[in-house]
């Protein structure tokens, strides 16, 4: 039944085009896209393992800056009359170096964060995303600082035996980002199924027993980590090749929380829910914007924010599902998400 | 020689209100185990009711500054009743984004009333610093440095000498023991969170008129806080304060001899450096990771 | 143009979604600048210098016989918005023309976009070399990169007899780009360049980079930032007990704010600015500048805005000569009207020269510059 959802669903953006036209709207629909699939990303953490991680830009933003750099190529002066010289690559090859050195940025802020946990997790992980940022702010040399890194070539893919099709148009762009999103969600889905998506969901419930039942803490969250992170970078490679400029602002603490909001108020812990969410709070700016001054959007934003967290905590995905089971099998039915509540205390009645 | 005498004055300075920040966020984040977004919003709030008091009420700027604690305490008390007290029991990540939301919430708030230009806030001192020897330090910093050691002082008395301060630390310890030994577990925790919010409203009532006041000056100075109360160690008074000392150390020395723009980046690195080396702070006595 | 035979099925569709083109009475002129963020006070000057440069411009009969409709849109002082904005304006409003971005990173942002859609754009308050040596045609600035600043200053040097000099700039482009220009200029005349002290857009504390200039043997600092900064610095140089020379560059000064809000510490400072309100009889068309700040003074608006907004009575005046000389309302005739005409600007006449690689060059107008001082709470013209 889901996976009949999830097609119609596919289906239905993959028809997008073919009625909107306006680029500016199609433009629109490409970034929420693409924040999407850092929301995804960020949902793997915070509702499948229930690591709060608020540094989750920084994935996102090195993805970018990598993909940007590799496709520009860069002249790095170094201490002693040395030179880092590198000569521009295809951007296929940027997006591929965006999710492996990504990953590997998740793999060591896995490593050195999980060894604490709860509040002072968060507070490492906001302190990695500040640091990256001002690197990038003061880095001139390499990253061009806030005049930002401009001129990012497209992405090009080889066809074998066609030569290359270069991804200049909204529409080809649109297709890219929808695809790259569908592969994210496929993976996401497939991993919280399978036998590493238990001991995750293990973890979040009952740490001590998931310990005694053999799960491997540090190797359990930080794969998770890595698999997180390169997602987002993924996602950095496609707005840096689709904005086609990068400047430090991509790590702002802002953009985390943006995609936090997303990814609670679709429902953590659900795989439709950052989807949801992603476009509700990507698409809102947009239309808000001829009736509301961005400050009092976000003012709108924050109280949203803490109206889910009271009313609906679970987000809205969570919620609708669990209507929509008690209506359609009726009180008492054995529902295999033994977590939520209401269904255990339908049970004992 | 001279240079680093300059930056030492600098650095005392800025260390006594960078404590005052700490001392607030350990008192919250030690006791009542929240991670306070808002105390950045609480440090701006504090600087602009010293412009409304002053520049836009014309009243006296010494007066301005108990005007600005009090009104930190009472948004404080607000925010804890409103937003902690009904979450109290939710698990720390609903607490957390709670925050978030209001903070998000209160700054947007801020830029929408006063909007981004930046606001001065008249002093009544003179403009001619104080010269001993090679160094200068103007007489408005050091009436900060005076008044931000009078809070300091004043707050640790008011934790370890009084019965308030007393109920505080046996709540910290035990929850449950002082809620059966008939302390008032919610008064506390409002009490703590509305003294905490006082001090940072009163670090950036202190610092608001050293600087310039605009809405996203809580940002920085947050971050700042918790680097303090890591370094410091959680719940830990005293820790925090030679925290905001020694914060103040390595931001001067380090803007002054390394170099200039990573100068607010030395409180994330020693975050970062304290929590993996050695997470309970430089200074904890109890063992608490978390 | 081609994407209009697509628009042909949806018409109606599109005549909702596209706004007020019924028969094209009015000539647009898309406005893209900071109305929210970081830069929205200076991007608000921009805004209402616009304004009345329109509406003067409405009064005399407008251009072509039409008139001319500003159509204003937020960049939030972010250069990914100022590229959507950029997409927003040439796209859905259709304006052949457009003035922005205000800050350099948000400039560049926009740029790709315009030799995207081949639209032109009136550069009116960047500072980065980089936008006319980028090799984008469609580029046409009023505003001077540092390089320019530092040519026009060289005149000045000789009289003020500088011997060694410090820099505390802006962490980025603009104030890098300054040390660096400036720096050239000052060696070719045998002025020893000290330290190169750098702060970040968002600093509030330099005492650290003040107390080593302080200690430094130059006798004078060059200082390169927006007015919140200078601001900053000027209180806190004085708490310092720093006595040196101060100059300050780049035309995002606002001496009227450093006056009110540093007091006595703005006093002694000199600044290099692209515009002279306060002396309309010494600006190159006494005329026009006194009639822009009696309109600015009239509508209710704050006088120390007066150094920023003329840029945007500028620049759109500039797009409108050009739509002029074009003879109708459209990108390319537009673009290449760029390079003949020739407007009585605020600051001097405005005439576009190449800038930039062979066969791609934008266009870089020289505007004139002026050393005023403050003192006693006063801005008076440096006498030399």
């Amino acid at each position: 039944m889901r996976s009949g959802i999830a097609i119609l669903a596919v289906a239905a953006f993959a028809s997008v085009p073919l009625w909107l036209r306006d680029p500016y709207l199609m433009n629109a629909l490409i970034t929420t896209g693409i924040f999407i699939i850092a929301a995804m990303s960020l949902n793997l953490l915070l509702g499948f393992t229930g690591q709060l991680s608020l540094g989750h830009v920084a994935f996102f933003g090195i993805g970018a800056y990598v993909s940007a750099l590799t496709s520009l190529g860069f002249d790095v002066p170094l201490p002693g009359d040395f030179h880092i010289v590198h000569d521009p690559w295809p951007p296929i090859a940027g997006f591929a170096l965006a999710v492996v050195i990504a990953g590997l940025c998740g793999y060591l802020v896995g490593r050195l964060s999980f060894r604490v946990r709860g509040a002072y997790f968060v507070i490492v992980t906001i302190s990695f995303a500040e640091v990256v940022r001002l690197v990038a702010l003061n880095w001139v040399e390499l990253t061009q600082g806030p005049l930002a890194l401009n001129n990012i070539p497209s992405i090009a893919l080889p066809l074998p035996g066609f030569g290359e099709l270069v991804l200049r148009t909204k529409l080809q762009n649109y297709y890219l980002v929808l695809a790259v999103a569908v592969a994210a969600y496929a993976l996401i889905s497939r991993l919280v199924k399978s036998h590493f998506g238990r001991a995750m969901r293990g973890l979040m419930e009952n740490e001590a027993l998931a310990i005694s039942v053999g799960i491997d803490v540090t190797r359990t969250l930080t794969l998770a980590a890595v698999i997180s992170a390169a997602i987002a970078g993924a996602a950095g490679s496609l707005y840096a090749h689709y904005i086609r400029i990068i400047d430090p602002e991509v790590f702002a603490f802002i953009n985390t929380v943006t995609m936090v909001i997303m990814v609670i108020s679709g429902g953590k812990g659900s795989l439709a829910g950052p989807v949801v969410g992603g476009l509700i709070f990507g698409l809102m700016p947009v239309f808000l914007r001829p009736i509301m001054t961005p400050e009092a959007q976000w003012i709108a934003y924050g109280g949203v924010l803490i109206l889910i967290l009271f009313v609906l905590p679970r987000g809205i995905v969570p919620s609708l599902t669990q209507r929509l089971a008690k209506r359609r099998k009726g009180i008492g039915a054995i529902h295999p998400v033994a977590f939520s509540k209401s269904s255990a205390e339908e049970h004992a009645s | 020689m001279s240079e680093f005498l300059q930056h030492l004055v600098n650095m005392l300075v800025l260390g006594g209100t960078y404590a005052l920040l700490g001392i607030g966020l350990t008192l919250i984040f030690g006791i009542m185990n929240v991670v306070n977004f808002t105390h950045g919003v609480l440090y701006t709030f504090g600087a602009y009711i010293m412009f409304i008091v002053v520049n836009q009420l014309g009243l006296n700027f010494f007066l301005a500054l108990p005007v600005a604690v009090i009104a930190g305490w009472l948004l404080g008390a607000a925010v804890e009743l409103i937003l902690l007290r009904p979450l109290r029991g939710s698990d720390i990540d609903t607490t957390m984004l709670v925050m978030i939301g209001a903070w998000i919430a209160m700054q947007s708030g801020t830029l929408w009333i006063w909007g981004g230009v930046a606001k001065s806030v008249t002093t009544p001192f003179p403009d001619e610093p104080l010269v001993l020897g090679s160094v200068s330090v103007s007489w408005l910093r050091l009436f900060v440095l005076a008044a931000a050691a009078l809070l300091i002082v004043a707050t640790y008395l008011l934790v370890n000498r009084t019965k308030l301060g007393c109920a505080m630390r046996a709540t910290f310890q035990d929850q449950d023991t002082a809620s059966l030994m008939g302390v008032n577990v919610d008064l506390i925790y409002t009490s703590t969170f509305a003294i905490g919010s006082s001090l940072a409203a009163a670090a950036g009532a202190l610092l608001g008129p050293v600087y310039v006041i605009f809405p996203q000056m809580g940002d920085l100075a947050a971050v700042k806080a918790f680097a303090i109360v890591i370094l410091g160690g959680l719940g830990n008074i005293t820790g925090a304060v030679i925290g905001g000392f020694i914060l103040a150390l390595a931001e001067e020395l380090g803007a002054g001899y390394v170099s200039s723009g990573y100068r607010d980046a030395m409180g994330f690195l020693i975050i970062i450096a304290v929590l993996i080396f050695k997470p309970t702070g430089l200074f904890a006595r109890s063992e608490r990771v978390g | 143009m081609i994407r209009t035979i697509k628009y042909v099925p949806t018409a109606a569709l599109a005549a909702v979604l596209l706004s007020g083109q019924a028969g094209a009475q009015t000539i647009k002129i898309g406005v893209n600048e900071p109305l929210t963020g970081a830069f929205a006070a200076s991007g608000t000057y921009v805004v209402n210098g616009a304004k009345i440069a329109a509406d003067e411009i409405n009064a005399k009969g407008g251009v072509l016989g039409k008139k001319i409709e500003l159509v204003i849109e937020d960049n939030k002082s972010n250069p990914t918005e100022a590229a959507a904005v950029a997409e927003k304006l040439i796209n859905s409003d259709k304006t052949p023309v457009m003035m922005g971005a205000w800050g350099s990173s948000l400039t560049l942002a926009v740029m790709p976009k315009l030799m995207e859609y081949e639209t032109p754009m009136v550069v009116e308050t960047s500072s980065s070399g980089k936008i006319t040596t980028s090799g984008n045609p469609y580029v046409f600035r009023i505003s001077p990169p540092s390089a320019v600043e530092a040519v026009a200053f060289r005149n000045i040097v000789d009289k003020l007899a500088l011997k060694k000099v410090d820099f505390l700039v802006i962490n980025n482009d603009w104030g890098r780009g300054t040390a660096e220009d400036f720096g050239k200029m000052f060696k070719e005349k045998g002025i020893t360049v000290g330290l190169v002290e750098t702060m970040d857009q968002g600093a509030q504390d330099m005492s650290a980079q003040l107390a080593k200039i302080k200690g430094s043997d130059a006798e004078t600092v060059i200082v390169t930032t927006a007015v919140d900064q200078l601001t900053l610095i000027f209180k806190q140089a004085a708490a310092l007990g720093m006595k040196k020379r101060i100059i300050t560059t780049g035309g995002s000064q606002n001496p009227d704010q450093i006056i009110a809000q540093a007091g006595a510490a703005a006093n002694g400072t000199m600044h290099l600015t692209t515009f002279l309100p306060w002396f309309p009889e010494k600006t190159p068309n006494p005329e026009a500048t006194s009639y822009f700040i009696s309109e600015w003074k009239k509508r209710g608006f704050d006088f120390a805005g007066c150094t920023e907004s003329f840029r945007g009575y500028d620049g759109i005046r500039t797009a409108a000569a050009a739509i002029e000389k074009a003879g109708k309302a459209e990108p390319a005739a537009i673009k290449a009207a760029m390079w003949d005409i020739k407007v009585k600007g605020l600051n001097g006449d405005i005439v576009f020269r190449k800038s930039g690689p062979e066969g791609k060059e934008s266009g870089q107008s020289q505007p004139n510059v002026y050393l005023i001082e403050i003192s006693d709470g006063k801005i008076g013209m440096k006498s030399l």
